[in-house]
């Protein structure tokens, strides 16, 4: 093989080397322009609530029960509310339906079913640490489902039902996913920290010094 | 059949050499556009939920085989072809450009059954996979006309001219 031949091979090499490494890098490089959002609804008695009211920093979430990158930050969020005495986290419903998840509405009235019974928190777990198990059944099946996990948090399953149903929690669903489309959310999960949209930091880490920082 | 076996098995001679070089480039594309994918996935990046539903591609049941990301089998097989056509232009041997113009057709079949998947069974598009498909097509299209513009014709078909 003659040397014009190696170096032919080399920058053959070279050039599929940078692409490969361009690509880690870009992806490695956080991204750190904060999306032009409006201003989320002011929290009020009828949102899903918790820690300090009077907590300095707190965190709203459009988010979606289907949605797997809400699962993955479901994680993330139970951390930082587990680790922080200044947070106040809010929940929103944003539904992507009916595609790409046809069962993001019915989880979400499951949710508000339960909510009306003081446990809103309790199947909001439920629902994101089971997601694998009905995100991919039919809405029959997936009803099915919810029901279970309203008995099983000891709910009246005839009160469950009949808000399960409800006009009033549909049109609350239905209010919270226009209210977001109003601000202009194009995708879940998308957080607002003391009203400001945040770019959906990679991890703990970096989430939880967002969250300090804001604090101060 | 008879006609497709010959069309499959017969000798190439003087391919344009740009043609080539063009479709290194697209298999280029291929490859950066497949191991985008594949990086995400090990780096276990979910991307956010839109209503185009690429999140939902790309963690279904179908996005590995026998537990290989479907994305690094797209890498791989970019990167042969890849190989495949800097070693024609490297060597001119005309039976290493034959093989390696065999990949785009089992990829173009690939991309079909994927967007069959994402249009009737995940019911959802993502636009990597979709561009990946573009590319396979392409690569594909490239490979059926230097099959038939420059295949090594007989000396006694040349003689009938």
């Amino acid at each position: 093989m003659n040397i014009k031949r190696i170096i032919f091979w080399i920058a053959f090499i070279v050039v599929l080397g940078l692409i490969v490494w361009g690509l880690i890098v870009a992806m490695n490089k956080p991204v750190t322009k904060q999306p032009r959002l409006g201003t989320p609804a002011e929290v009020v008695a009828t949102d899903h609530v918790r820690g300090p009211v009077n907590a300095p920093v707190t965190l709203i979430e459009y988010s979606d029960f289907q949605c797997p990158a809400c699962k993955a930050y479901y994680t993330v969020v139970e951390q930082l509310f587990a680790s922080s005495t200044n947070l106040r986290v809010v929940y929103r419903n944003f539904p992507l339906y009916p595609l790409p998840h046809p069962n993001s509405v019915i989880a979400a009235q499951a949710a508000e079913a339960a909510g009306n019974q003081g446990k809103f928190w309790e199947m909001h777990d439920l629902l994101f640490s089971n997601q694998l198990t009905w995100a991919e059944l039919s809405k029959e099946k997936a009803i099915d489902t919810f029901k279970e996990y309203a008995t099983t948090l000891k709910l009246d399953i005839s009160k469950y039902n009949t808000d399960f149903n409800s006009l009033v929690v549909k049109a609350k669903i239905e209010a919270s996913r226009t209210e977001g489309e109003s601000l202009g959310i194009g995708g879940t999960p998308t957080f607002f920290v003391n009203g400001t949209a945040i770019v959906s930091p990679q991890g703990y880490e970096p989430f939880k010094k967002i969250i300090d920082e804001a604090a101060r | 059949m008879n006609h497709l076996k010959k069309l499959l098995t017969r000798p190439l001679a003087n391919v344009s050499t740009g043609l080539v070089i063009a479709a290194l480039v697209v298999a280029l594309l291929g490859f950066a556009d497949a191991t985008y994918l594949t990086v995400e996935h090990y780096q276990g990046v979910i991307p956010p939920c839109t209503t185009g539903g690429c999140e939902i591609v790309l963690t279904s049941a179908f996005s590995t085989v026998m537990g290989i990301p479907v994305a690094l089998l797209g890498s791989i097989y970019y990167l042969l072809i890849c190989i495949g056509l800097f070693a024609y232009l490297d060597t001119r041997k005309t039976a290493i450009l034959r093989t390696t113009m065999f990949l785009p057709c089992l990829g173009f079949i690939g991309s079909l059954w994927f967007i069959y998947l994402q249009a009737f069974v995940i019911k959802s598009y993502c636009q990597y996979c979709l561009v990946s498909a573009g590319i396979s097509t392409l690569l594909t299209i490239v490979t059926v006309f230097i099959m038939i513009r420059y295949h090594d014709r007989p000396t006694s078909f040349n003689e009938n001219i």
